[in-house]
């Protein structure tokens, strides 16, 4: 009646019940950075960075500030556009995809700021991921179609069996707005559960979160890794938590790639020191321990 | 056909309009680089002011130059006045402000009738002080038009020196950039703003005093949202934020407008070229009017009004529903009872209520602020003049909500572009280039395929349509129409209700909330916010069709652009997303000023005041009000049953309890 382009996506939306089942790539995916240049007016936000992501690992950025860590997860999930270079999922170039191209493809990104979205309840945000796998048209919604009332009933379905794993029950109906920033992370992880991510950006998860809850990250993203079978990217602040988590290790600053390679190589790499911690290793090794008790 | 001219006397004569423009704008601009509001009453502060030198010169006999300085300070005080009201709404959304602007200029309007500062006799020349007059050709420049020319620039460069040259002028920028900052690094914020509004009512009483000269009557200049539209133009030229590119832009406008009129019989396509001019201005300020806002507008939308949206759950949902079963009830059966006045009125309550329906779904959820939702409703009614009763009922609703529902999309491509107030202001001038241009027009000769489009109300002085029947049955008589209205009310709260809870309105209000995340969660940004406009244009669009049917006979005035201000209106007071909202602020704001007579005690109550009060004191509108007397419904219920049956208990869900708190480590059991 009033929604043209949504109307193509009636006749095949019976098929869509079952996710996995639509010819869509599964497993996790392979993501390769080819020479990628991000510049904001003259300013080389990102400057030629070459980086591969085996299907799989777990590999971390790292990097002082404005060294363009989040600036290169804004050009994989299409946020801001590549100036030069380009950046492959499976082999594939994803040139001209719109973010929310990419996240059918199964890129799915974690916010820093994880304001999520303030005036909806903790339900309805994690409804919204599943609205973007299975979507119904305005058209069959309003006229309540039997297979409309059937996705809503199973997308509620998939919610509530996140909400019960996550304890997020008593939060169902809250404004994610009103929530904790720890409590909104939570909304964030649940929410990349029901997106079934095959590559997953996380900026700064821990970001905002005490100390001894960010300890609980560690097994926590392994498990997330395992859950949804997905590649991870991560940016993250807390060295020593890269270092225990990722498989591979990318040191950025002003743009460039310093060193990227094992936890272990990273380490040892003088350069990797002077560019992340300014100071010598004693550093990484008063933090490491402390915070792994 | 067009054979340009450019005599001198047409430019200065629009040099002279433009002029008005160029004060007015520098007015708003210096507003908006305060407050970041459009200010819609900054021509009424002035109008005040003069209406009140009137009376000083001719009912006191006061001299013209005192009651100028006493006419600058009664604007002067207005305007800081206005900010010391105003100024506990500016950290609330920008919409809220502007309509609270809206209510301010009413209740100056009203001001103006007040008997000490209404002037005893009317129609006088207003006052000038010298009797200097100058022609060129045959067209001669009046006094009033000369000293517009000489004053003006003299108040501009004086504004623009005192900005440029005392620390106040940096201090309103820093204020407006990021107010928090400012007030930690020294500025005196409230005082900054204080002085703002200030400057603003006086500058707004020489726009008013320079230009009263030429009209007949000062009473009669309301200011209509035309003018504004064009000194808004001009201040959008100037980026909101430069002062004498406003004003020069001031000029220009005038001097084209002038230019246009004189060279182009048909005020249609003058209407036109202005609106097109009005559309370039924005796209091509867009980037970078969005730069300094984008925070502003990006958190300016956590109202907090959807909190109490969650009904409980058992007796508080049966409250809930037995109240709304009541209301329909009632409502069926008030045509029975009701005189044939107040039936129309029932019907007219119910078709502007749909109408704020449209704007909850577009402005409430998807967060697009439009001004300009009565001219959807023209094309409605526009397509129901044409086709009349020639087409079913039913296939005619359809019909016109499919068809506005495309214009409304159209309207919508400039909201990919540009945000906030600014798609405001475009929107407004879609609706007054719709009733002044479009429905004005009934045929355009088309210049280069030789065709006539009649695309216009076939006689746009008084387009008389008769009733149509529905299912054999005619709805020629009031009763009859006002139980149809109802329906169509009744269908339309189903339907957007369905829209609430399944799943359209959380893609509305992600992509408000958080455009970026949205986009990334797979959400298409794009096509969700021209759904909005589809949405809200398809129920506009059938409003329309109601509303012609209803008033049977209807001219482009039943079209302007102050309704599309109190749809506006009626949602922000009725609770800005929420459905009964929609419908209490219709009830409001059409009903009360209807059953208790235009007396200037309801007027104030209903208009201005009303509708300041509302969203100062009640942000959440009169839903708030609604849910809390559902609230204290329950307990009441609660009560009689706890004494009826003591040993029943009725205490809260035990569920929430259970769990107490998300733990990040529960995500271990995820994966079956």
């Amino acid at each position: 009646m009033n929604d043209t382009a949504d109307a193509d996506n009636d006749a095949d939306n019976d098929a869509d019940n079952d996710p996995d089942n639509d010819g869509k790539k599964t497993g996790p995916a392979r993501l390769e950075i080819r020479d990628l240049v991000v510049s904001f007016g003259g300013l080389h936000a990102v400057d030629r960075v070459s980086a591969s992501v085996e299907p799989g690992t777990i590999v971390g950025l790292i990097g002082p500030n404005g060294s363009g860590k989040t600036t290169l997860l804004d050009a994989v999930s299409g946020i801001v556009a590549p100036t030069e270079g380009s950046i492959l999922l499976d082999g594939d170039d994803l040139g001209d995809y719109l973010p929310e191209e990419r996240s059918a493809l199964g890129i799915v990104r974690s916010f820093q700021d994880c304001r999520l979205y303030p005036e909806l309840s903790v339900q309805d945000t994690l409804l919204l991921y599943e609205d973007a796998t299975r979507q119904v048209s305005v058209l069959s919604t309003t006229l309540q179609l039997p297979w409309a009332r059937r996705t809503e009933r199973d997308k509620r379905r998939a919610v509530d069996r996140v909400i019960a794993s996550f304890g997020l029950e008593r939060f169902r109906h809250h404004l994610t707005g009103h929530l904790s920033t720890g409590t909104r992370r939570v909304v964030d992880l649940a929410s990349i559960v029901l997106a079934g991510p095959r590559l997953l950006l996380l900026d700064e998860p821990t970001a905002g979160i005490a100390q001894r809850e960010a300890e609980a990250f560690i097994p926590l993203l392994q498990r997330l890794q395992e859950v949804t079978t997905s590649t991870i990217l991560l940016v993250e602040h807390d060295v020593p938590l890269v270092f225990e988590l990722c498989s591979t290790v990318i040191v950025m600053q002003t743009g460039t790639v310093v060193v990227s390679g094992s936890p272990d190589v990273v380490r040892q790499d003088p350069l990797a020191l002077a560019a992340y911690l300014g100071a010598s290793d004693a550093a990484l090794n008063v933090t490491g321990p402390t915070r792994r008790t | 056909m067009i054979a340009v001219s450019l005599p001198s006397s047409v430019i200065i004569e629009g040099a002279i309009l433009g002029l008005n423009y160029g004060l007015l704008a520098v007015g708003l601009v210096l507003i908006y680089r305060t407050n970041r509001v459009i200010n819609f009453a900054q021509g009424q502060l002035g109008v005040v002011a003069a209406v009140f030198m009137v009376k000083l010169y001719y009912d006191f006999g006061i001299n013209y130059w005192a009651a100028l300085v006493a006419a600058l300070a009664v604007a002067a005080g207005a305007g800081a006045l206005s900010e010391l009201v105003l100024r506990r709404l500016f950290n609330r959304p920008r919409v809220m402000v502007m309509v609270a602007t809206i209510g301010l200029s009413q209740v100056l309007y009203l001001l103006t009738l007040l008997p000490f500062i209404r002037p005893k006799q009317l129609f006088r020349a207003f006052p000038v002080p010298v009797d200097w007059s100058f022609r060129i050709g045959t067209f001669i420049f009046p006094p009033g038009e000369v000293i517009t020319l000489i004053a003006a620039p003299i108040v501009a460069l004086g504004l623009a020196a005192f900005i440029r040259f005392s620390p106040w002028g940096l201090a309103m920028r820093a204020s407006a950039e990021n107010s928090e900052s400012a007030r930690l690094s020294g500025v005196w914020v409230r005082r900054t703003s204080t002085v703002a509004w200030t400057l603003a009512g006086a500058l707004s009483a020489f726009t008013a005093i320079l230009a009263s000269p030429s009209q007949t009557s000062t009473l009669t200049e309301v200011l209509s949202p035309g003018l504004l539209l064009l000194a808004l133009l001009a201040a959008l030229i100037g980026g909101m934020i430069s002062l004498p590119v406003a004003f020069a832009a001031g000029i220009g406008v005038g001097i084209i407008q002038d230019l246009l009129q004189w060279n182009i019989t048909n005020s249609a396509a003058v209407e036109l070229v202005l609106f097109l001019l009005l559309q370039l201005a924005l796209i091509v300020r867009a980037a970078s009017l969005q730069k300094g806002t984008r925070t502003a507008e990006r958190t300016s939308w956590t109202t907090g009004t959807l909190a109490f949206r969650q009904t409980g759950q058992g007796l508080r949902k049966r409250v809930g529903t037995s109240g709304v079963v009541l209301t329909v009830v009632v409502a069926a059966l008030l045509p029975l009872v009701l005189s044939v006045d107040r039936t129309f009125l029932m019907s007219q309550i119910c078709i502007y209520a749909v109408i704020a329906l449209s704007l909850t779904v577009l402005t409430g959820w998807a967060g697009q602020v439009s001004l300009g939702q009565f001219g959807l409703v023209a094309v409605g009614a526009d397509i129901t003049a044409h086709l009349g009763t020639g087409v079913p009922l039913l296939a005619l609703l359809l019909l016109a909500g499919v068809a506005t529902a495309v214009v409304s999309v159209l309207v919508g491509l400039t909201a990919l572009r540009i945000r906030g107030l600014y798609l405001a202001v475009s929107t407004l001038g879609f609706a007054l280039f719709m009733q002044t241009s479009v429905l004005a027009t009934s045929c355009w000769n088309v210049p280069i395929l030789h065709r006539q489009i009649c695309s216009g109300l076939p006689d746009p002085e008084s387009t008389l349509i008769s009733r149509p029947s529905l299912f054999g049955l005619g709805l020629t008589s009031e009763r009859a129409f006002a139980w149809f209205s109802l329906a169509v009310l009744i269908v339309s709260i189903l339907m957007v209700r369905l829209w609430r809870d399944r799943g359209i309105a959380r893609r509305l209000i992600s992509v408000r909330d958080n455009e970026v995340a949205a986009g990334s969660a797979g959400i298409p940004v794009i096509r969700t916010k021209l759904m909005a406009f589809a949405l809200s244009g398809f129920i506009a669009g059938y409003a329309g069709v109601c509303l012609a049917f209803a008033t049977e006979r209807f001219s482009t005035d039943t079209f302007d652009p102050t309704f599309s201000l109190l749809v506006v209106s009626m949602v922000v007071i009725g609770g800005l997303d929420s459905i009964p909202g929609a419908v209490l602020g219709a009830l409001y704001l059409v009903g009360l000023p209807a059953i208790f007579g235009s007396t200037l005690s309801i007027q104030i109550l209903t208009s201005g005041l009303g509708l300041m009060a509302f969203i100062l004191y009640l942000p959440g509108g009169m839903a708030q009000v609604l849910h809390q007397l559902g609230d204290l419904a329950t307990a009441w219920v609660e009560h009689l049953r706890g004494r009826g049956r003591p040993g029943r208990d009725t205490g809260p869900d035990p569920s929430p309890e259970q769990v107490t708190e998300a733990e990040p480590g529960a995500v271990a059991e995820v994966g079956s």
